[in-house]
């Protein structure tokens, strides 16, 4: 399984993730407790045996950087090969060092250089911050077996359907035949693409001098819409587990609460092909007499001394006593202070709730709180 | 390259008192308080005191440990200079070598590694103490009085210091004298068991313990009286804070429900000093729509659907509905199934507690024995047996039939 490179694209900004994205990069976003969105993407690939990943960052990428380190969380730290972090080295020569990439090729063609040092014969393609943990491995089996030049990931729409997505029509046997990019409306009879894509390293280096020499900057329009995609087999492989992706306040709610459900966890963090994150060697999580939990997903590190109901707490979160959280979703360090009462809010890393406070959000439009505010 | 400090850890020992729990697994490695192990206590305590040179002395059952330890990363001791090592007996040259013969011979075996870092001084630890002590401060009062060796001692109750090593002390807390569970304590300091000494003088005491044959070879029957006969310098270093031999049984459970207790002494919460440890991979802890988890520790990939309460949860514990776990720990991966009962026992890894079986009792009022029942990692108690107070298990245990 050597034979595959990752490239995870980790310069997403999703403006629509308002206040939770202020201080940081789409691909750190908390999620699940104690993970970030760019742990499931890179934990896939490692549990395939992948060795090489390098991470397309462009700005406000600090957190991030913080959050993966050297990868030794995800025994990326190598000698040889292991995580690079890629910034846009060549590209703030060639651009306004403020502007973004307009599109993946654009990012792929500002990493140029390291694209052709690859060592593999193969590179897989994916967003970092998609929440799956996508089985690499069997698709990369599928690839190569089925001659395909390229295979695209895809779930089914009941799935993760949205109409800000790709959506991919295929054959019976299994061949796709159309691409919709971003319809109006849901088609029928379609997957959705998954943003990932397996190929080989001559192909992908094709397409970047393509789309280089003709100005063209977006995956979608570029290759699987225009001339260098053309004549192209294109594989499908469907995966049927479980598959978000983050696109807004409201949608990160929803499919956070989602963990809450077995089936759902059960899909994501399977014992064969773990969920690798950073180690903070926090202690266990603390249940005070007379505290009250009920259907929740805790982290390790929390103190819990009141009640919790329906939610989900990264490390380090304390409740105090007389404190009631229900439906929320509280990140890193928060504190509810004593007879505070909270409903359907987020709050961000450190954000301290004061005495008797009470936040009532929405199941609609869940309240969130940014990162270190007192309230 | 020279280090001013180097830390040996004694983790050879087989840690017999704690019966089942050892059956597998030398004492340092047995776990604690949900997310460690033993060892994590010294070896955090070394990191966390500015010493990142750490020789662990291995000797029985060491496979768990020393896969447990790696190479230190987890503690950030995974250093090109120093770090820690894990050290086994070896056999030499010729005939020369053996199994540890006592804790002093463990350290003369490993005089080599201690040299090629040149200390000035060396701290003796062992693992199987749960405390968060500073280090570097008994150094400073090791080298301001200017010592051959240190030992950390703390004030126990006068009824209990006949079962501990005691030592006796002038005003100036200079020790003229040490006896081991004396009858008729004249003090009531006890030895922690965690000596600082200078390298030097260590070494040659080491060598002429080496070669008197009727030594046995142990730092606290051989080596400190020795010293104190021979007129050296020794001092104690009090220490206040919380502290706990976990060598038995009742006093693992004990420790271990001592951080449900606010007022134990025993903060893990405070980031000040950080306990470090190897961690699983797994996501957070589930507690289900229908579970009551009061007055608990758990961790990370526990799935709670029953009731617990008063319990110590390590990861990957499951506890299905309508079973109930009281006074109790559950080591890593630890599975009560639907309807059974737990109470004041300890569950080792991987062990499944079958369906309606019920484990441990809890004791009669008043009594001063809690009676905790063990039952020992990778075993299954079947569907509806019954296993008493005190119970001691090894082997697997047939189910009943309804």
């Amino acid at each position: 399984m050597n034979n595959l490179h990752g490239i995870i694209f980790a310069y997403g900004e999703t403006p629509e993730l308002r206040e939770l994205t202020q201080p940081r990069n789409s691909c750190s976003i908390p999620f699940g407790g104690r993970f970030r969105l760019i742990d499931f993407a890179l934990s896939s690939l490692v549990n395939a045996g992948v060795t090489d990943i390098g991470l397309i960052v462009h700005s406000s990428y600090q957190s991030l950087l913080d959050h993966v380190g050297a990868g030794k969380d995800w025994d990326l730290a190598r000698k040889r090969g292991g995580l690079r972090i890629l910034p846009p080295f060549s590209y703030a020569l060639k651009n306004n060092v403020h502007s973004r990439y307009r599109g993946r090729m654009d990012a792929l063609a500002g990493v140029y250089s390291y694209l052709r040092d690859i060592r593999q014969d193969y590179v897989i393609l994916a967003d970092g911050d998609m929440v799956a943990n996508l089985p690499v491995e069997d698709a990369f089996e599928q690839h190569l077996r089925s001659g395909a030049d390229m295979t695209c990931f895809s779930v089914p729409s009941t799935i993760a359907a949205s109409t800000n997505t790709n959506y991919l029509q295929t054959d019976k046997d299994g061949w796709v035949t159309d691409i919709l990019v971003r319809p109006n409306t849901v088609p029928e009879n379609c997957a959705v693409s998954l943003g990932a894509y397996i190929m080989s390293k001559e192909l992908l280096i094709k397409l970047v001098n393509h789309c280089t020499a003709h100005n063209l900057y977006s995956f979608s329009e570029g290759v699987l819409l225009g001339d260098a995609g053309k004549g192209l087999k294109l594989g499908c492989y469907a995966f049927s587990g479980y598959a978000a992706s983050i696109k807004s306040v409201n949608n990160y709610f929803v499919r956070s609460m989602e963990l809450l459900d077995p089936k759902v966890r059960a899909s994501l963090f399977r014992s064969d092909r773990p969920i690798r994150t950073k180690d903070q060697s926090n202690p266990a999580t603390l249940y005070g007499e007379g505290s009250e939990a009920v259907n929740c997903l805790i982290s390790d590190g929390c103190i819990i001394e009141g009640t919790v109901e329906n939610s989900i707490l990264s490390r380090g979160v304390h409740v105090q006593k007389g404190a009631c959280v229900k439906n929320c979703i509280l990140m890193q360090s928060t504190v509810i202070k004593e007879g505070a009462n909270l409903q359907y809010v987020i709050t961000d890393k450190n954000v301290v709730i004061e005495p008797g406070r009470m936040l009532m959000g929405h199941a609609n439009y869940p309240i969130a709180v940014e990162k270190n505010a007192v309230v | 390259m020279k280090k001013e400090c180097v830390a040996m850890l004694l983790a050879g020992g087989q840690g017999s008192r704690l019966k089942a729990l050892t059956s597998k697994v030398a004492k340092p490695a047995v776990p604690f308080g949900g997310k460690y192990r033993i060892i994590d206590f010294p070896l955090s305590n070394c990191i966390n005191s500015g010493i990142d040179t750490v020789g662990v002395l291995t000797q029985y059952k060491p496979m768990e440990l020393n896969a447990y330890l790696g190479n230190g990363q987890a503690w950030d001791l995974d250093r090109s200079d120093g770090g820690v090592h894990v050290l086994p007996p070896y056999l030499g040259e010729g005939e020369k070598g053996s199994w540890y013969k006592g804790t002093a011979n463990a350290i003369y075996q490993n005089l080599d590694f201690i040299e090629q870092y040149n200390p000035d001084y060396v701290v003796i630890l062992s693992g199987d103490h749960i405390y968060k002590q500073d280090y570097s401060i008994m150094l400073k009062h090791h080298k301001e009085v200017n010592a051959a060796c240190t030992i950390s001692v703390r004030e126990v109750p006068w009824e209990e210091a006949p079962r501990f090593g005691i030592l006796n002390v002038r005003d100036d807390d200079m020790i003229y004298e040490f006896e081991e569970k004396p009858k008729n304590p004249k003090s009531n300091l006890a030895s922690m068991g965690i000596y600082i000494f200078t390298w030097e003088k260590l070494r040659q005491y080491l060598i002429d313990d080496e070669n008197d044959p009727n030594s046995s070879n142990d730092f606290g029957k051989n080596i400190i009286p020795t010293m104190l006969n021979a007129g050296e310098v020794m001092t104690v270093f009090r220490f206040n804070g919380y502290w706990k031999d976990v060598g038995t049984i009742d006093s693992l459970w004990d420790a271990n429900m001592d951080l449900l207790d606010a007022n134990s002494g025993m903060d893990l919460y405070a980031g000040d000093w950080p306990i470090l440890a190897r961690s699983a991979v797994r996501p957070p802890q589930f507690i289900g729509p229908e579970a009551k988890l009061t007055h608990s520790l758990a961790t990370s990939g526990c799935e709670v659907w029953g009731e617990v309460d008063n319990s110590v949860l390590f990861h990957s514990v499951t506890v299905e509905e309508g079973a109930q776990v009281r006074y109790s720990i559950l080591m890593p991966n630890a599975v009560v199934k639907k309807g059974a009962v737990v109470e004041y026992a300890i569950i080792a890894e991987n062990t499944v507690v079958g369906e309606g079986a019920h484990v441990g009792q809890e004791p009669a009022p008043g009594s001063a024995e809690k009676g905790i029942a063990v039952v020992a990692q990778d075993l299954v108690v079947g569907a509806g047996a019954v296993v008493g107070a005190c119970a001691m298990i090894t082997e697997n245990i047939k189910g009943v039939e309804a």
